[in-house]
């Protein structure tokens, strides 16, 4: 264990960077899942690679030593290596690319129907969420403000940069839509675990589905130069159960209607 | 404790399960989830800690709680008096779990269950961007008021599914537009 440490090959419980971190998080959605067994698929073709072409070169090193043999072999042509050299690193590719894209459309396409909507609106320096599903009205809607908590008012254990005010609070194991859009710059809105990074384009509405499989918390920032403040940008996602959702929704809702 | 963990360690789909029982499970079991959840977020915990004396002070005039609620009501103004700050936290939050789950329990029975549903997943927007979409469905919105009448039944799904799918901001931009005559869309 305390080796591991000392390799920075800690195994991240939470769901938030960690120091000295070279993998990825651990996975929230299947979409993270499926990038993440893509990374490893694409890496057993990357290491198979790399060791070739570092024997060839290694032995090429080795060989046509100036001294020992300084005159290499001088072959001009060789029908059978040029096929090979051509069709081999053609199929390489494809084996990348099938399931790359399949990955790409998947995460792209809405299969299911989502249960909630919820729109992340950003702004210099800071994000609304808007949580409409339950409206009657244009005016009355369950919106609010996350600021990310400045680096003097952390408490004991919370992540610095990382840590805001008010949480966007789902439900997991459903099936989400999270509009993402800007009120003044480009800004983004990305949750590592989730495997989600979405440009937030001011006058444009992006759309990304997602279903958080454990409930936990999820933090993520700003990926998007947004101006000065872009650190203090960050993005907090607590996946609770369902009942836990529908009674802190109601509740944050009554107040509003009585207060309207 | 290496081997242990690897010894212990779930699959991944185990790890990604979850627990279904505490929707069903008694009460008894609760307190201990409650504490779990509440330990990593600080500014929640304080949310209930905040919460829970006012509850127990409604649930005495209320006088419906089990004995074991009372008793902690006995007690906890007692200590207060006696010492002001520590002991007064103890019993608080050893109360607050208590109370939580009396909470709960109340918030299952009173609290109006809110309804799963959004505007549906619509073919005509099978991409990322869904700008159109929620501006599709204004116009459909308002061409279905022309159409029908003002507060038309039929009419309310369009209105939820617009309000579920643009910002605020947008809305009422868009019926300023309107009333200004102004608006770009067709209506
Ligand atoms: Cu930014």
């Amino acid at each position: 264990m305390i080796v591991l440490e000392w390799l920075f090959l800690t195994i991240a419980p939470c769901d938030a960077a960690e120091p000295w971190q070279l993998g990825s998080q651990d996975a929230a959605t299947p979409m993270m899942q499926g990038i993440m067994d893509l990374h490893h698929d694409i890496f057993f073709f990357l290491i198979l690679i790399l060791v070739f072409v570092l024997r060839i070169l290694v032995r090429a090193l080795w060989h046509f030593h100036y001294q020992k043999n300084p005159i290499p072999q001088r072959i001009v042509h060789g029908t059978t290596i040029e096929i090979l050299r051509t069709i081999f690193p053609s199929i390489i590719p494809m084996f990348i690319a099938i399931p790359s894209f399949a990955l790409l459309y998947s995460m792209d396409e809405v299969v299911v129907d989502p249960a909630i909507t919820i729109k992340a609106i950003g702004h210099q320096w800071y994000r609304t969420y808007e949580y409409s599903d339950y409206n009657s009205s244009d005016e009355e809607s369950l919106t609010f403000d996350s600021y990310t908590i400045p680096e003097d008012d952390l408490e004991l254990g919370q992540s610095r940069l990382l840590e805001v005010d008010n949480r966007v609070v789902v439900p997991a194991k459903t099936h989400l839509r999270i509009i993402v859009t800007s009120a003044d710059v480009p800004h983004s809105w990305a949750v590592p675990s989730s495997g989600v990074k979405c440009d937030a384009v001011p006058g444009r509405l992006n759309q990304i589905s997602i279903s958080v499989q454990r409930e936990g918390v999820y933090y993520g920032q700003c990926s998007e130069i947004c101006g000065t403040n872009h650190a203090f940008t960050s993005i907090v996602v607590e996946a609770v159960s369902r009942k836990d959702y529908g009674s802190r929704v109601s509740n944050q809702l009554i107040p509003q209607t009585g207060e309207a | 404790m290496a081997e242990a963990a690897s010894t212990e360690t779930p699959s991944l789909s185990e790890q990604y399960l979850l627990k279904k029982k505490d929707e069903n499970s008694d009460v008894g079991s609760k307190p201990l989830e409650a504490k779990e959840e509440v330990k990593p977020e600080t500014a929640i915990s304080e949310e209930k800690a905040e919460e829970a004396p006012i509850a127990a002070s409604e649930e005495k005039v209320e006088d419906t709680t089990a004995a074991v609620a009372e008793e902690s009501t006995e007690i906890n103004p007692a200590a207060e008096n006696n010492s002001d700050d520590a002991s007064a936290v103890e019993t608080e939050s050893s109360e607050t779990v208590e109370q939580q789950n009396s909470d709960e329990q109340e918030a299952a029975d009173e609290a109006p269950q809110i309804k799963l549903e959004t505007a549906p997943a619509d073919f005509r927007f099978p991409t990322t961007n869904q700008t159109r979409h929620c501006f599709t469905r204004y116009i459909e919105y308002h061409r279905c008021i022309a159409a029908k009448g003002e507060g038309a039944p039929e009419c309310d799904k369009f209105a939820k599914y617009y309000r579920s799918l643009c910002p605020s901001e947008w809305i009422e931009r868009w019926n300023e537009q309107r009333e200004n005559g102004t608006f770009p869309g067709p209506l």
